[in-house]
């Protein structure tokens, strides 16, 4: 039973990690079509937001809440400067996200001199319940995750904003013509999802280290779970990426039982992640849900 | 952060754009000596070490190091009255970026001899553009697994023999640790140092419950740590290395063990604080040729002097990462320089670095065994206790064991 409750609570908390992650990148490929291959960057820079506010002698926590502002202030600037140019063009605003991305890691990796920084949780330590003792810091990812899931799902569904945005993304013209500004909607769309980014690399880099190369590790995941979600809803990638997040840790688990454990290394867990969600997506080539808004 | 006004400051943050690409031309730093005319008969000594990537600080503390024992040579006079030039080339904790930034100290810088290398795997890589296909004298300077046999190669670290043959049958007998777990990076260091770690702690008659290998960047270590909690292990002898590390001591951490078990980690050292937060060093035991605790005027002088040249650094002059071999294989190359007379040949230095031995040094005296390409020096262990490495035993001249 002890084992049963420490897995769900490992598997939740990697799970959380991987939804804030993938959330700002389903934002911007469910509502704009557009992937996002500077994602990961975006996550950099929430991480290096609070890495800035240790150097300056700030509250670390500070920092924290700050970051999600200052990328999604980033996010909006690029979206007016070069993402909105390329609404025609997915594949060309692709490629743009990607280079956007690489100029991020490079420049983050000068200014830290490529160097790795291990930055201190603002809450350490654990608690115990029951004899078992759980990590203070991954529940506060758990529970942060499910508040902004929660608000950005009402946010999206009830607000008359996110009627506009869905109602823009069902057709453009239309909701022109009903004098929606769709250039402001999309900046403000692309600019929460690149907010959903900065807040996901601050909360997860006291778990990790500051590396220029913490959002790529992250990218290749995060796809793998929009593929296996479907593009066209917001919860879809959201449910893949709950997936992928469960299986990290997971298989892990699944050495623990007898006969297995030798034949799953770790190294093979790895492996068997990325197997695995390729199997489902061969079979759901849509995705989970495929019903969504498009 | 670095200080971009200071010369110092400004090498180092230097050093490191340039490793990230960002200067053009990107490659090696030259130290000059800074005599007149030194220029003429300059011995070059080539560095390649980690200054990015994910032990970087250790590799900092390495060009630092180079830096210290060849400043200290050239103000002496040089040797044999010919300064030392240093040239150093970054390895970026990445042995595919290694091996071309090694080919440039060879053939494009000419060095006399490469010391570097901190990680098995970046040795692996680099030992045989610098020794084979670059004829070149080649120091590796880091504690290691042993059984690296190659002519012209010396390893100036500690052997797991050194390291362990000591120190389990201490951990077993005097502290009655049974169950170990050894949670370990995948690759050639802890495959074959677990292998010989294994061996002493059966021999003791204590029990490896459990040996896993990991990628080296793996984050999530639940599993694992679950089971070293489930299954009472009371000891883990531990080769997980940066980036892995820090994931893993957290959650090692922040499952309670450190109020249940011991833990052994035998590159572990007064450097660690970069790598991990000093709780989770708490009562770590290690293994090493020096820490700075131990009562040897020499080491504590060193130690100083080292300090006094990078003030505020937070890259310490330790055992665990290769300084003291860095420091050791320097003073090593400049006994066996003098033994040629000043010739610089491979052969004829490689032939003198066979008996070429220090009286003094960090940790004590070190001597290298003929014939083996290893280095005979004193041990200590040692367990961290509130910040500072508490000396346990000591002991003089321990033999390498290897290439006999």
């Amino acid at each position: 039973m002890d084992d049963v409750v420490k897995l769900a609570f490992d598997i939740a908390a990697f799970a959380s990690i991987m939804v804030l992650v993938v959330s700002g990148l389903a934002v911007i490929a469910s509502l704009m079509g557009i992937f996002n291959l500077g994602h990961g960057e975006f996550v950099l820079l929430g991480a290096y937001t609070v890495y800035l506010f240790r150097e300056w002698g700030l509250p670390i926590w500070l920092g924290m809440l700050v970051a999600p502002f200052v990328v999604g202030a980033f996010g909006a600037a690029v979206e007016r400067s070069v993402i909105r140019r390329l609404y025609a063009q997915p594949i060309i605003a692709m490629l743009a996200t990607y280079a956007i991305g690489l100029i991020i890691r490079e420049i983050v990796r000068g200014l830290i001199g490529g160097q790795y920084y291990a930055i201190e949780e603002p809450i350490p330590g654990s608690f115990s319940v029951g004899g078992l003792s759980f990590s203070i810091w991954r529940t506060v990812i758990i529970v942060s995750t499910l508040g902004v899931m929660v608000a950005a799902w009402l946010f999206l569904t009830r607000s008359a904003t996110g009627l506009q945005i869905r109602g823009a993304l069902e057709n453009p013209a239309l909701a022109r013509a009903s004098g929606v500004s769709t250039d402001r909607l999309y900046a403000l769309t692309f600019a929460l999802g690149a907010a959903l980014a900065g807040l996901a690399g601050a909360l997860m880099v006291p778990l990790f280290s500051l590396s220029a190369d913490l959002g790529v590790r992250f990218l290749v995941q995060a796809f793998l779970s929009v593929m296996l979600g479907g593009v066209g809803s917001f919860e879809g990638p959201l449910l893949g990426a709950a997936m992928i997040g469960s299986m990290v840790p997971g298989f892990q688990w699944l050495r623990e039982i007898p006969g297995v454990g030798g034949a799953v290394s770790p190294v093979v867990a790895e492996v068997l992640v990325f197997v695995t969600a390729l199997v489902i997506v061969k079979f759901r080539p849509n995705g989970l849900i495929n019903s969504g808004r498009r | 952060m670095t200080n971009p006004t200071t010369r110092r400051g400004f090498l180092r943050g230097g050093a490191a754009l340039a490793a990230a690409g960002w200067t053009a031309g990107a490659g090696g730093w030259v130290l000059r000596p800074d005599w007149a005319n030194a220029q003429a008969g300059a011995i070059k000594v080539g560095i390649a070490t980690d200054i990015t990537g994910a032990i970087a600080p250790s590799g900092n503390a390495n060009w630092q190091t180079a830096q210290f024992a060849v400043k200290a040579i050239n103000d002496a006079g040089g040797i044999l009255g010919r300064p030392i030039e240093l040239f150093l080339e970054d390895t970026a904790s990445d042995p595919g970026v290694a091996v071309g930034n090694v080919r440039r100290l060879i053939q494009q810088s000419e060095v006399d001899v490469v010391l570097g290398g901190i990680t098995s795997a970046m040795r692996e890589a680099i030992k045989n553009p610098i020794t084979q296909r670059g004829r070149t004298l080649y120091i590796y300077p880091q504690l290691y697994e042993g059984q690296e046999c190659t002519p012209h190669l010396f390893c100036t670290g500690p052997t797991p023999a050194q390291q362990c043959a000591r120190l389990i049958p201490y951990l077993i007998k005097e502290k009655g640790f049974k169950r170990f777990a050894m949670p370990s990076a995948n690759y050639i260091w802890p495959q074959l140092l677990n292998k010989w770690a294994r061996k002493v702690i059966e021999e003791n008659g204590g029990e490896v419950v459990m040996e896993d290998y990991f990628p080296l960047d793996q984050l999530e270590y639940s599993a694992t740590i679950s089971r070293i909690m489930s299954e009472n292990v009371d000891h883990i002898f531990n080769t997980v290395i940066p980036p892995g590390l820090q994931a893993f001591q957290k959650q090692l951490f922040e499952a309670g063990y450190y109020d249940k078990g011991g833990q052994t980690c035998v590159y572990f050292d007064e450097n660690t604080v970069n790598y991990v937060a000093p709780r989770e060093l708490e009562g770590v035991y290690s293994c090493l040729d020096m820490f700075h605790t131990i009562d040897d005027p020499t080491t504590k002088a060193l130690i100083e002097g080292y300090n006094a040249m990078w003030p505020g650094t937070p890259y310490q002059f330790t055992a665990g990462s290769a300084s003291t071999g860095m420091y050791r294989g320097i003073k090593l190359y400049e006994q066996a320089v003098i033994a040629t007379n000043g010739d610089l040949a491979r052969d004829a230095v490689s032939e003198a670095m066979n008996s070429a031995a220090i009286a003094e040094g960090p940790g004590g005296p070190a001597k290298v065994i003929a014939g083996t390409g290893h280095v005979e020096m004193n041990m200590y262990i040692a367990q961290s206790v509130g910040g500072k490495w508490e000396i346990i035993s000591s002991e003089s001249a321990v033999p390498p064991q290897e290439c006999a």
